[in-house]
C-alpha cells in the first residue's frame, strides 16, 4: 500500500481533527458554564480520535500528548475525578498545543516545543505521576524450547464470538509440524447440543522450535475465553535469553517523519448539494438535446420552441453556477466558534465582565473569504473589549448593567454577506481621536469634522501605533490593516458609534471571490470592469469643473469635498480613448478608506464577471484584481478600488 | 474475496481501512457509528466487521453487544479498533462479544495481516 | 439437502450445505436429530466451501451419538476443505474422514 494513496487520508484526518479542537473548545467553556455531563463524552471522544488518528497518520508526538489529556479526561468520565475551573482550563490551553502542533506539522517543524512540553507536564502532574519518557515497552525474556505442548480448552462461549479453534490451530500450523488431539469427552448429548457452544477442547504438540510468546500471541484474544497451558515439551530444554528487539520505538519515529505534505485544501460537501447538482446538469442535458433538434432543419413555426429551449438553458446554467458556488459556502460558524474563548481569556485579564451573543451562525461564506475574516475579527473584538466596553463599576457609575455585550451578527444583504461586532461600551471618544490625529499630523483641526469622518480616522494608516496600543488589542496591528484585510477580500468596513451607547462595526463581504458584480466600462478598445460594491455613484462633468492642483494632480468637487480624478486610460495607457473631462464620465469609487473619481469613456452595462486569476496566468499588476471573459469572448480587467488608491496615494507622494 | 463492515466516526480512520481493504479486493461497506452499522448489518451477510468503540449516536460496543443477539451474527468475527490505553475497553469489547481487537495506531500492512489471520 | 423417512427404510442422505459455518447449524442440527432413527445416514459434504469448528462439532456429536444406537453413518464424500479442517482439529478418526491430502 503505497503512503501517496493514503496521503489524502491525512489531510482529512487534519481537518477533522481541527473541528474536533473546536468541539472541545466550545463544549470545555459550555462545561465551565455548568454544561452537563455529556459534554464530557463528547470532549473525550474528541480527544479519543485525534489519539488514534495522530499515531496512524505519522504524529506520534501529537498522540502522545493527546494521551495524556484523554487519561485526564478519562478519569473525569469515569467518576475519579470532578471537574473543575483548573482542568478546563489546562485542557483548553492542550487544545491550543495541540493546534500548534497542527501548525508545526503543516510547517514541517518539529512537533513538540517548550510549551507543549510544559503542558503535557501539567497533564501528568495533574494525574500525580511525571510525564513518562516515551520509550519504548520493556520486554520480558521469553522461554524458548525446541518443541511445545499446547492444552487449549476453550469457554463454551468463544465460537459465539467469532474465535473459532480451527483458525488458531491453523495459526500454530503455520509455525511448525503439529499433533492435533481433540478432547471429546465433554461433548454433551446431540439433544442437549447449541451448537454455537463449543465443548471440545484439544492437546496439541507443536513440534518446532519457537518462543513461548509467539504461541501466546495466537491466543491472545482468548485469553479470557479458554484454559490455556503451554508447556515445553519433555524432550525439551534451554531456555536462553530471547535476543534483544530491534529498536522498533526508533523505527516507528523514521517512518513517522515522512515529507511534509503539499498544502491541498479540501471542501466538505452535503450531498444533497451534490444531488442537485447532478439533478441540474440532468436538465442541462435534456435541455441541450431539445435544442438540438433545431440543428437539422429550422422551421419557423417552432421559434416559441426555440425561445423556450433557450429560456431554460440560461436558467439552467444560472441555477448550476449558484450550486456550484454553494460548494464553496460554509457556515460563518466556524469562524465565529474562535471567540467564546477569546472573550473569556480576554475579559477575565481585563477583569471586565463580557457577555458575548452571536446571531447569524448559519449564514454561509466563501472559504477563502472565511479563513481570511478571521484576523480582522478578532481584532475588532479585541478592540471592542479593550477600548469599547467599560470595567464594570464605570458601567454601573453610567447606569448601566456591569455585563457589557459584545454581538456578533452576520446576514445576507443585497449581494453581499454583513458581518457586525457590536458593544454596547463607552462608544467612540472624539475628543481623544481628534486630538491624537492632529498628533499624529492626520489633520490639523477636528472642527467641522462629522462623527462619520472622526469614524473614519481611526481606519487612516498612522493613526494606531505602538506607542497608543496596550498589549491585548495591540502587537502594533491597527485598524488600517482591518480595512486592508477586508478590502483585499473586496469587502469594507465601517464604524458608526454613539457616545455612551457604544459602537457597531459593519463588515460588508462579497457572497464570494469567484464571481463578482459590476460595471463594464469602457476606455478607448479597452473594457474594464468596477466592482459595484465599490461605487458609490457616476457623474458626469461639465468643461470647468476640474481644479488642478500642484503636482499635476487633478481634483473634483463632489458632495462638498474635493476628491482626485485618476484617468484610467492613463494609468494603463489605453489607447483612443477620450481625454475632454466633459465627454467621459466619472464613477465614484471608495476604497481602502479613500474615495476617488475613475475617469472612463462610458458605461457599457452591469454584469456578472466570473473572476480569471491574473496572478496565476499572467503575473500580478498592481491596480487590476483579475480578468475575466466577455459574452463576446474578449477579455476585460477588473479593477482593484483599494489598489488603484495606493496607486494614486504613492504617486501623490513621488 | 470478502464482505467488510468497517465502523468508525472519524472519516479519516475509516477512509483509510476501507480504501486498504478495497486495495485488498476486500468488498467494503463503511458506517459512521454503531446505530448505522446495525442498519447495514441487517441487509447483509458480513465476513467481518471492523468497529471504532468509542462513536456517537452508538458506540462500538453497544453495537457488538446488539449484534451477537442476531442469530446471522453469531461466530461472525468483530474486531475492535482500539487505543492501548484502554485495556478495560478491549475487555468490554470481549465481553459484549468481539473477537479481537486491533490496536490503534495500526499500519495499513498490519491491518491486512489481522485481517487476513482473522479471516482464515 | 435432507429427505424425509420412515422408521423402517433404509438410509437416509444428509448434505451438507456450501457455506456449513455456525448460521447454518440449527438447521443441520434439526435435521440430524431426525435422522437418528434412521438405520443408515449417509452425509454427503461434497458441496462444503466454508467450514468451521462448530459445524464439524455437530458432525462429531451425531457420528458418535449414532453410532452408540447402532445406526451405520458414512460419508459419501467429502470436500477437501472439509477434510483439512478435520484434519486441523483432530477430529479426523473420531468423523471417519480420509485424512487431508497435503497441499
Amino acid at each position: 500500500m503505497s503512503n501517496a494513496g493514503l496521503a489524502q487520508f491525512q489531510q482529512v484526518f487534519v481537518e477533522e481533527s481541527l473541528e474536533g479542537l473546536d468541539t472541545m473548545e466550545s463544549s470545555l467553556l459550555a462545561l465551565d458554564e455548568g454544561g452537563d455531563g455529556e459534554l464530557v463524552h463528547t470532549i473525550f471522544r474528541a480527544a479519543h480520535s485525534i489519539k488514534g488518528g495522530a499515531a496512524t497518520f505519522g504524529f506520534p508526538e501529537m498522540a502522545s500528548f493527546t494521551h495524556e489529556a484523554e487519561s485526564l479526561l478519562d478519569e473525569v468520565r469515569g467518576g475519579k475525578r470532578a471537574i473543575d475551573k483548573p482542568i478546563v482550563e489546562l485542557l483548553l490551553r492542550s487544545v491550543d498545543c495541540l493546534r500548534g502542533m497542527f501548525d508545526r506539522a503543516k510547517a514541517g517543524e518539529p512537533l513538540n516545543d517548550a510549551v507543549s512540553d510544559g503542558v503535557r507536564g501539567e497533564l501528568a502532574a495533574m494525574m500525580g505521576r511525571a510525564a513518562p519518557a516515551e520509550a519504548g515497552p520493556a520486554r520480558r525474556g521469553s522461554d524458548q524450547a525446541d518443541g511445545w505442548i499446547i492444552r487449549f480448552q476453550p469457554h463454551a462461549g468463544m465460537l459465539a464470538g467469532g474465535n473459532d479453534p480451527l483458525r488458531l490451530i491453523r495459526e500454530l500450523a503455520a509455525m511448525g509440524e503439529l499433533a492435533v488431539e481433540a478432547d471429546l469427552s465433554r461433548l454433551p448429548s446431540l439433544d442437549k447440543l447449541d451448537p454455537s457452544e463449543c465443548h471440545l477442547g484439544w492437546t496439541i504438540e507443536l513440534k518446532a522450535a519457537v518462543k513461548r510468546e509467539d504461541i501466546a500471541a495466537v491466543f491472545d484474544w482468548v485469553e479470557d475465553e479458554c484454559d490455556l497451558a503451554i508447556e515445553p515439551r519433555p524432550s525439551a530444554v534451554v531456555t536462553p535469553a530471547a535476543p534483544a528487539p530491534a529498536n522498533i520505538t526508533e523505527a516507528a519515529t523514521a517512518r513517522g517523519s515522512r515529507e511534509a505534505s503539499p498544502e491541498s485544501s479540501s471542501v466538505r460537501v452535503a450531498i444533497d448539494k451534490i444531488d442537485s447538482m447532478i439533478n441540474l446538469v440532468g436538465e442541462l442535458v435534456i435541455t441541450q438535446a431539445m435544442l438540438d433538434t433545431f440543428r437539422e432543419e429550422f422551421d419557423p413555426a417552432k421559434l416559441p420552441l426555440l425561445q423556450q429551449g433557450l429560456t431554460q438553458l440560461a436558467r439552467h446554467a444560472r441555477e448550476l453556477q449558484e450550486s456550484v458556488m454553494g460548494i464553496r459556502m460554509l457556515p460563518i460558524a466556524s469562524v465565529f466558534n474562535r471567540f467564546p474563548r477569546l472573550v473569556r481569556d480576554l475579559s477575565q485579564k481585563l477583569g471586565k465582565q463580557v457577555k458575548l451573543d452571536l446571531h447569524g451562525e448559519q449564514t454561509e461564506l466563501d472559504k477563502t473569504v472565511l479563513e481570511k475574516i478571521g484576523d480582522p475579527m478578532v481584532h475588532l473584538v479585541r478592540n471592542a473589549i479593550d477600548h469599547g466596553l467599560e470595567m464594570p463599576d464605570k458601567r454601573r457609575a453610567a447606569g448601566k448593567h456591569e455585563t457589557g455585550t459584545l454581538k456578533l451578527d452576520a446576514y445576507h444583504r443585497g449581494g453581499n454577506i454583513v458581518v457586525e461586532v457590536s458593544d454596547d461600551g463607552a462608544g467612540l471618544n472624539r475628543e481623544a481621536i481628534v486630538g491624537k490625529a492632529i498628533e499624529r499630523g492626520l489633520i490639523r483641526s477636528g472642527e467641522g469634522l462629522s462623527d462619520e469622518a472622526v469614524g473614519e480616522l481611526i481606519f487612516q494608516p498612522g493613526f494606531s501605533t505602538a506607542a497608543v496600543t496596550t498589549d491585548l488589542s495591540g502587537r502594533g496591528v491597527g485598524m488600517d490593516v482591518v480595512r486592508r484585510n477586508v478590502s483585499d477580500l473586496g469587502g469594507t468596513v465601517t464604524i458608526r458609534s454613539k457616545p455612551g451607547q457604544g459602537s457597531v462595526f459593519t463588515i460588508t463581504l462579497p457572497l464570494t471571490l469567484a464571481i463578482i458584480d459590476g460595471l463594464t466600462a469602457a476606455v478607448g478598445e479597452e473594457r474594464y470592469i468596477v466592482p459595484l460594491i465599490s461605487i458609490i455613484e457616476s457623474v458626469q462633468l461639465k468643461p470647468d469643473s476640474l481644479k488642478t492642483v500642484a503636482g499635476g494632480g487633478e481634483l473634483f468637487r463632489f458632495r462638498g469635498e474635493y476628491l482626485p480624478v485618476l484617468r484610467l486610460h492613463e494609468l494603463f495607457g489605453c489607447v483612443g480613448a477620450k481625454r475632454a473631462i466633459e465627454d467621459g464620465l466619472i464613477i465614484v469609487v471608495e476604497g481602502d478608506g479613500a474615495r476617488v473619481g475613475l475617469f472612463v469613456d462610458g458605461l457599457v452595462g452591469q454584469q456578472q464577471a466570473v473572476v480569471k486569476s491574473l496572478e496565476a496566468n499572467y503575473r500580478r499588476v498592481q491596480g487590476v484584481s483579475g480578468a475575466t471573459i466577455l459574452a463576446d469572448g474578449s477579455v476585460a480587467l477588473i479593477a482593484d478600488i483599494g489598489g488603484l488608491v495606493r496607486l494614486h496615494g504613492q504617486r501623490k507622494a513621488a | 474475496m470478502a464482505k467488510i463492515l468497517a465502523v468508525d466516526d472519524s472519516a479519516s480512520m475509516r477512509g483509510m481501512v476501507a480504501f486498504t481493504l478495497r486495495g485488498a479486493g476486500h468488498e467494503v461497506t463503511e458506517a459512521e457509528n454503531g446505530q448505522l452499522a446495525l442498519d447495514a448489518a441487517s441487509a447483509g451477510g458480513f465476513d467481518l466487521v471492523l468497529a471504532d468503540v468509542n462513536m456517537p449516536v452508538m458506540d462500538g460496543i453497544s453495537m457488538v453487544r446488539e449484534l451477537r443477539t442476531r442469530p446471522a451474527y453469531k461466530g461472525v468475527p468483530i474486531l475492535m479498533l482500539t487505543t492501548e490505553s484502554h485495556t478495560d475497553k478491549k475487555m468490554e469489547g470481549k465481553a459484549a462479544g468481539a473477537t479481537g481487537w486491533l490496536v490503534k495506531p495500526f499500519d495499513p500492512e498490519q491491518l491486512l495481516a489481522t485481517v487476513k489471520r482473522v479471516l482464515g | 439437502m435432507g429427505s424425509k423417512r420412515g422408521r423402517n427404510e433404509k438410509a437416509v442422505e444428509i448434505g451438507l450445505p456450501a457455506d456449513c459455518r455456525m448460521a447454518a447449524q440449527t438447521a443441520l442440527l434439526a435435521e440430524l436429530l431426525g435422522a437418528l432413527d434412521a438405520p443408515a445416514t449417509q452425509i454427503d459434504g461434497s458441496a462444503v466451501e466454508r467450514v468451521d469448528t462448530a459445524a464439524l462439532q455437530l458432525l462429531t456429536l451425531f457420528r458418535r451419538e449414532a453410532l452408540s444406537r447402532g445406526c451405520a453413518v458414512s460419508w459419501r464424500d467429502a470436500s477437501g476443505t472439509l477434510c483439512e479442517a478435520a484434519d486441523t482439529l483432530g477430529l479426523v478418526k473420531a468423523l471417519d474422514l480420509p485424512a487431508a491430502v497435503p497441499a
